[in-house]
Formats: C-alpha cells, structure tokens, sequence
C-alpha cells in the first residue's frame, strides 16, 4: 500500500513484470544452469558425474579453434554488412522522400520472411550452375563455374544479406538524429563530402552503429541453417559442433560443455559492444 | 564554393550510391529468385526455369504432411503471441521509466534471449524437459517460442510507453481516475500500435523460429521451418518453393495491413 | 457495436482454449515411423503407408524421416515418452539401439511373415526388411566412360565434381572403411581410409549432410560424381535427372536395413502392423519394382527387372557382390572418427 501511494502516477509498480520474471527463471535460466550440471558428466550414458574432462575437451586446441572460427565468421559477416547498410542508410536520406518508405519495405521484407526460404534462395544463386556462375560464363569471363556454395566467401555473403535488416534499421535511425545542420556548417566550412562523413556522419552516428553490429554478430554467429546449407560438411562452427553431439553422438554431456562456452563467449561480446556502446555514447553526445 | 562537385565528391557519393544500389538488389533477389522459381515446371531448382507452370502449387494443396506442419506452427505462433503480449506488456508497464536497479536488471534479463544463441537454450530447454519427465509437446514448443520471442513485445512496448505525454497520465489521475482506469483508457489506447507491432513481429518469429524447434520438436508437433528445411535438403522438393511462394506472399499482405494499422517500419526502427 | 466486439472477444477466448492441448481433448495417438530421408521417405510414402492403413482399418501415422543417428538421439532424450514408435536402422546404429535397450524383441512367434524371410534378415531384435546397396553414382551426361572401381574419384578430371557425405551417415562411415580397406586397411585401421580421404579434398565439390542431400546434389548439378545409395537415386532417375548406379569392381557396400519397435512405445500394436506390412511380400514386391527398386529380403519375393539385372539375379547371388561390413568394430571408434573428421576435412 505504502508503494502505491509514494508512486507517481504515471509509472507501474514493478511486481507486474514477476510473472515474466518468474516465467524466464523457470523455464530460460534454469535450462541454462542445468546446462553446467550436465556438463560435468563424464560419460555420454550420464552416469559419471564430477568430471571436468569435457571442459578440456571444449577448450582443447580444436574446440578453441571452432570457436575463434565461427567468431571469426561473426567479424566478416558483420563488417560486409556495415559496410553495404551504411550505404544504403546513408543514400536512404538523400532519397526523395516518396521512395523512402519503399527501401523500408524492401529492407523489412527479408526480416519477416523464412530463413529457411531465403537461404535456400542462395543456394540457387550461388550453385555451379546458379544464377552467379552462369552470368559470369555468358559474359566469357569465366570458362569453369566457380565454387561459390559451400565456400567461406558464399557463407559471408549470404549471411550479411540474411542479417542485413538487422544493420540497416538501426543505422537509419542514427544517421536520421543527426542534425543535417552540422554537415552543411562543415560543407559551408570548405570540407569535402568524404571529411564529412568521416568526421561528423560517422561518429555520430557510432551509437546506431554498434548497436547494428551486435544485432548483426549475434545473429550471424548462431545461425544454424544458414550455416549448414551454405557451408556445407567441410565447415564447422560452433551450432553445428553442439548439434552433432546431440544428434549423431548422442553426447549431451559434450554438447552441454559446448553450449556454456558458447553461450560464455557470447556474453562476454555483448559485454564488449555494450561498452563500447556507452562510450559512443559518450562520444556522439559530447 | 561550398557545393563545388570535385572529383572526390563525385566518387565518393558514386561510391556509395553504387553499394546502396547493390544492397538493395542484395535484399530483393532471394525474394524474387524465389518467387520465380517456384513457378518452374522442372524438378530441380534452376534459374531461370526452362518453363513455367503452377504445378508445384497444385501439389502444396496436397501435401498433407506440409499442411499437417502448418497448422501446428499457426497454434504454436498464436498461442506464444498470446503469451508474449500478456507478459511482455506486464513487464513493460513495471520497467519502462523505472531507474531502479532492479528494473535494469529485469530489463537485461528480459532481452537476453534477443542476443543468446537460441540453439543453446534450446538443447537446455530440452535436456530440462526431459530431466523433469515432460515429454515434448505443443505446450513444451509453446513455452520455448515464448522464451526467445517476448522479447519484441518489450522493445516495441517500451517504446511506446516511453513516447507518451506523462501530463496526459497526470491529468487523467487528477480527474480521480484510478491506475486501471487510466491504463484501460488512456496508456492502452496509445500503446496499441506498439503492443501490436511487438505481437506481429513476435508471430513471425515463432513462425520462422529454427533453432528452439529444433530441439523440441517431435513428429507429432513437426514444425514447418524444420519440414521445409528437411524436405529441401534431403529431396529437393520443389513443392516448398511453393510454399515459400504463398508464405511471402501472406508476409507481404501481412506487413502492408501492420503497416496501415500499427505504423510497422516507424516500430522496428526505434529498437 | 458493444456485442460484436463482445462476441468477437469471446470468440478470441475459445480460440486461445483450442490452443493449449492440455484444455481440449488429447490428440488421436499417432504411430511415428522413423523412416530415412529422400527416396526411402517418398518409398514409404506411396507403397508402406496404404499398405499399414487398409491392414489397420485407417489408423493415423506420421513419417518422420530422419538419419539412423538421430533417431537413437531423438528416443535416448525421452526413453519414458519416445516420440517415435517404429525406428529404422542401419547396421551400427541398430547395434546400438540394442545395447542401450532402447528397443523391444519383435514378436517372432505370433507373426505371419517373420518365418518367410532369408535367414540373414531374421532377427529377434528387429527383422532386416531390405538391403541397402552402395556403389558409385555418376553423371552420365558429364562422365561419359562410366566409372569403374572407387579409385575414380581420385581421378584429376573430377576436380571440384565430386561429392561425399559426412560421417554422421552410415553412407559416410561404410565409404570411409571401404576405402581404407581399399588402401590396405581395416575397421581396425582406418589411417589409411583418412588419408585418401585427404587427397580426395581437392576434388571435393560437396561434403553433404545426408544420403538423400547427397542425391539432390546430382539433382542442382553441384556435383557429378560420388559415392551413392542406389535406392536414393533411383525416382530423380525417374524424374529424368541424369544420374547413373555402377557398382565398383570392389564390391558394392551392402547395410542390412532392420525395423524396430521402440521400447515404452503406446502404439505397440499399430507398430506390429506396420513392421507385418513391411515385411509382407506384397508390400515388398511393389517397393521391389519401379522406380522404387527396394533390395527385399522375403524369400517369397522374386528378384527381377532393374534389381536383377543392376544388382544380383537371386537372394544368393546377392551374398557374393555385396560386400558386408562389420559394424561392432566400427561402432567402437565412430566417435572417435567423426572427430576426426570434423579436424582433418575441414575447409
């Protein structure tokens, strides 16, 4: 009661958020933890419990390898994207206005459609005899298709376009909150366009632009189908190690040891973008 | 003086144009490329098709097993929008505006499942069901989507929330109108477009939802992503181009009509 | 205005009851048959499915169609509620099925047809109700002297054309040990079979996740040569894809394919039924024929057409151009080998 009366009248009070909380602590955190307890089993039948043996085995020059590779996979498909999103975010406010609401839509279709279809769209565009290879070879440029499917470079490709949504949105909402002003001041000042962009559009809009970025990293790095269809048996990244030992080995154990590292790498870049978040924020405000 | 197009403006905006252009062909094609192939009359998957026809589409009307999954993810996507409105719009109302430590912690809590890798959870959430003796089913499926999707509800919520006039509240509650009658009449009223954006967006991702399905689907609760993902790589079957087909064709109605009604685009971009 | 709205709420309510299982009536029990992926799926599909639905009086089943792998992983996760009734095995993992107890006897003595299958397909834990073959696919429209021993692959010409599958497969597995023997190995010693497997990378167009991917392959024209199942090719063949069985002068691989009834499983009865069809040599005959071309194992059922005159005229003539694996002793090390593999195939 004493609550009710010393809270403003425009906010809630905060037991109404228990039911989510409470929902999330059952049923998101505890899998999580039960994840830890399952871990220290030293046998895949579960019958040995105490063992740090497939800690080692997560951590051992192999598993670090998949993981720095599938990170590794998380940066390029990040940096193409944020390199192709900052084009077009930047070129969306040049546009005539009656356009804008179609980039949007353009942009916001791939969000909101399958990510089941859309990959499998690239394995037609990327094939030996896909849209890409025969293109090329009608234009003479190439005799042989190239092997574009089941290569790093496909994977990359194909995943900054799946994830692109998640770069470009953000981005135009930064780019949008920067005063126009301060880019004619620094034209009428005598800086050329690229000065500009480097020294006022890009720093202010850095906020927007990690924020993409982790949209962006996360999801590339967990995305599993995507993973898989494009890079096919020869690549292997962190989702599909954890899912082999489910489902061909049958090794939970292993795969719980898996799963907490990943999950532990992937808090910790958040941690980092959230970091470099605020000081960007700092930054652009300052 | 000022606007002299010098050689490096040019290049620079050409630059950027160029890449801008290429994006949005980059974003068009798998949609298109799509679209266009499954109206093909071969069995395989070339582009451009040698001929066209409807075929595929006639036999999606009879495909059970494709019918059988789609139905189940429409109950799934439903009931886990349901959910995720209830509780995501609760828990909005509790940490929009609030400083308290306790908020910020909930709040990171709420939207961690936004960035954690979902595939984890969901071989935790399995191993969990399993361990207390729940065998996987609709309400398993249910409960792991509502996970990882209340978080959309949050966002666009708590932007809406954050957006409204707090004189309109004030004034409302000097009139004598109790909490719930302000929130009945005033905060619902305002919000609904962001509530509805959040529900929309939650629908198609529980919809499309790979990788807690994965893990806590069976036969009985098969999925459709995990069918077209599994009847795509194990047959080829060109059956779920055209399934694809309808399913961007309802997406796109679908974004038109949220568009109308709940200002879709304005909601996503305030993330 | 008011009652519609309320009318259009209830209704909303009812709707949400419908959603949660627990609030409506239970679901109709469904018997779950764990098929294989690709052409054993469409197989089932058109000739086993009707079959078990006119001998049930049109009980409901689902195809589930998945590897021999994960259907143990999938029935080891919930051994008190399996979410399959009937499973399908290779020969390793069906070894493995029967250590862990994930499934029951068949009930041998009660059955019709049990008695009238070659004596290699009668097993108490599951009967054999056909035999996979694995030889070497090709394209005939790309290849034009048709390969003849596995060592073709090696072939410089196929740079970039060939195809494979991983480990998690039995195809994979078989392939591996079958080349290693090729080069001087053993299921006791596969270094042999993973250094061919090396000089095989530059060739590589594909490593496929599973048999049925492997034949679609053919199907995109993203390879034109590989180790295959000669079931799976055979309805793209009729569909007019160009794709081609040769069995190598080495032998074909052949897998004993067992059917099982999972342990704890509801559907006990409906199982027997479909596991009866199966093996009956009605059921058998058709899958037998085209574009199916199923290897059968009932000694009722005569082998002719494409079977005999592609794979082996009779029952015994199919025990010499087969060749067996023995898959206890791969089972020992499979783990061990699919690591390695994810270490050594690596792009």
């Amino acid at each position: 009661m004493s609550t009710k009366k010393s809270l403003p009248v425009t906010a809630y009070p905060l037991w109404l958020a228990s039911p989510l909380a409470l929902a999330m602590l059952l049923f998101f955190i505890t899998p999580l933890l039960m994840l830890g307890v399952v871990s220290f089993y030293s046998d895949a039948a579960m019958t040995q419990w105490g063992s740090v043996a497939n800690w080692a085995k997560t951590l051992d020059g192999f598993g670090l390898t998949v993981l720095l590779d599938t990170l590794w996979l998380g940066v390029q498909v990040t940096a193409l994207s944020l390199v192709l999103g900052f084009a077009l975010a930047w070129s969306f406010l040049r546009m005539p206005a009656r356009l804008q609401p179609l980039i949007i839509f353009i942009v916001m279709l791939p969000l909101l459609t399958s990510v089941v279809v859309r990959t499998f769209a690239w394995i037609v565009i990327l094939g030996r005899q896909g849209i890409v290879n025969n293109f090329l070879m009608d234009l003479g440029l190439i005799e042989a298709p190239l092997k574009l499917l089941y290569t790093r470079l496909g994977l990359v490709v194909t995943l900054a376009n799946v994830q692109l949504p998640l770069m470009v949105l953000p981005l135009i909402t930064a780019l949008q909150r920067i005063d126009m002003n301060l880019s004619d001041a620094s034209a009428s000042l005598g800086a050329s366009e690229w000065q500009t962009f480097k020294k006022i559009t890009v720093p202010l809009a850095l906020p927007g632009v990690i924020a993409g970025c982790l949209l962006t990293f996360s999801a590339a790095i967990t995305a599993f189908i995507s993973q898989s269809l494009i890079g096919g048996g020869q690549m292997l990244f962190m989702p599909m190690y954890l899912y082999q030992q489910v489902s061909a080995l049958s090794n939970f154990p292993f795969a719980a040891a898996i799963s907490l590292t990943f999950l532990a790498t992937v808090i910790l870049c958040v941690s980092l973008f959230n970091m470099l978040g605020r000081l960007s924020r700092g930054y652009a405000n300052g | 003086m000022a606007h002299q197009k010098d050689f490096s403006t040019i290049l620079f905006r050409g630059t950027l144009g160029f890449l801008a252009a290429l994006t949005v062909v980059l974003l068009i094609a798998p949609t298109a490329v799509v679209l266009i192939v499954s109206f093909t009359d071969g069995y395989s998957l070339k582009f451009p098709p040698v001929s066209y026809s409807t075929r595929w589409y006639v036999e999606l009307w009879n495909a059970s097993h494709l019918h059988f999954a789609a139905m189940n993810s429409i109950q799934v996507g439903l009931a886990t929008t349901l959910l995720s409105v209830v509780f995501g719009v609760l828990a909005s109302l509790a940490i929009v505006g609030s400083k308290s430590r306790a908020a910020r912690t909930l709040d990171s809590l709420f939207m961690s499942p936004l960035v954690l890798p979902a595939l984890a959870f969901g071989f935790a959430a399995l191993m969990t069901f399993s361990a207390v003796g729940w065998a996987v089913s609709i309400t398993t499926l249910i409960i792991g989507h509502t996970a990882v999707c209340v978080p959309y509800v949050i966002r666009t919520t708590s932007a809406a929330l954050a957006q409204m006039d707090p004189a309109l509240l004030e004034s409302s509650a000097s009139l004598g109108a109790s909490r719930w009658y302000s929130f009945r009449f005033v905060t619902l009223p305002l919000i609904r477009p962001g509530v509805m954006a959040g529900a929309f967006i939650a629908f198609m991702s529980s919809f499309d939802n790979v990788p807690v399905s994965l893990f806590l689907r069976d036969a009985r609760t098969d999925m459709l992503p995990i069918r077209m993902w599994q009847d795509l790589e194990g047959k080829l079957d060109v059956t779920i181009a055209a399934l694809s087909g309808v399913i961007i064709i309802f997406t796109l109605v679908m974004m038109i009509v949220m568009e109308r009604v709940a200002g879709l685009s304005r909601r996503l971009r305030q993330g | 205005m008011t009652s519609r709205r309320q009318l259009l709420q209830a209704s909303l309510t009812l709707g949400a009851l419908q959603l949660f299982p627990g609030m409506s009536h239970a679901q109709a029990k469904r018997l779950v048959f764990a098929t294989f992926t690709g052409s054993w799926e469409e197989a089932h599909r058109a000739v086993l499915v009707p079959a078990f639905k006119k001998a049930t009086n049109n009980a409901e089943i689902i195809l589930d169609p998945m590897l021999s792998v994960d259907q143990i992983a999938k029935v080891t996760a919930a051994r008190n509620n399996p979410p399959i009734d009937v499973m399908l095995h290779d020969p390793g993992p069906a070894l493995t099925a029967i250590d862990q107890g994930l499934v029951e006897n068949y009930p041998v003595a009660t059955s019709a047809n049990y008695k009238d299958l070659i004596a290699e397909a009668q097993e108490e834990t599951g009967p054999a109700i056909f035999f996979q073959v694995v030889g070497l696919t090709y394209n005939p429209d790309k290849i034009k002297t048709p390969p003849t021993s596995w060592k073709d692959l090696w072939k410089p010409e196929y740079k970039g054309r060939a195809g494979i599958t991983n480990l998690n497969s039995t195809l994979g597995t078989g392939f591996l040990v079958e080349i290693a023997k090729m080069f001087g190995g053993s299921e006791s010693n596969i270094e042999p079979g993973f250094k061919a497997l090396n000089d095989l990378k530059p060739n590589l167009a594909a490593v496929a996740a599973n048999p049925g991917a492997l034949a679609t392959l053919f199907q995109q024209g993203q390879v034109d040569i590989s180790p295959g199942n000669f079931n799976a090719i055979q309805i793209l063949k009729a569909r007019g894809v160009p794709v081609e069985f040769v069995i190598p002068k080495e032998g074909a691989i052949a897998f004993k394919t067992t059917i099982h009834i999972v342990k704890n499983s509801p559907n006990r009865e409906l199982a027997v039924a479909l596991i009866e069809a199966a093996m009956s040599p009605d059921v058998q005959t058709k899958l037998m024929q085209s574009p199916y071309l199923v290897v059968p194992t009932n000694s009722k059922v005569k082998m002719d057409g494409e079977i005999a005159k592609v794979l082996a005229k009779d029952q015994a003539d199919m025990k010499k151009r087969f060749v067996f694996q023995d898959w206890k002793k791969i089972n020992e090390q499979r783990a061990q080998w699919i690591e390695r593999f994810n270490r050594e195939i690596k792009l």
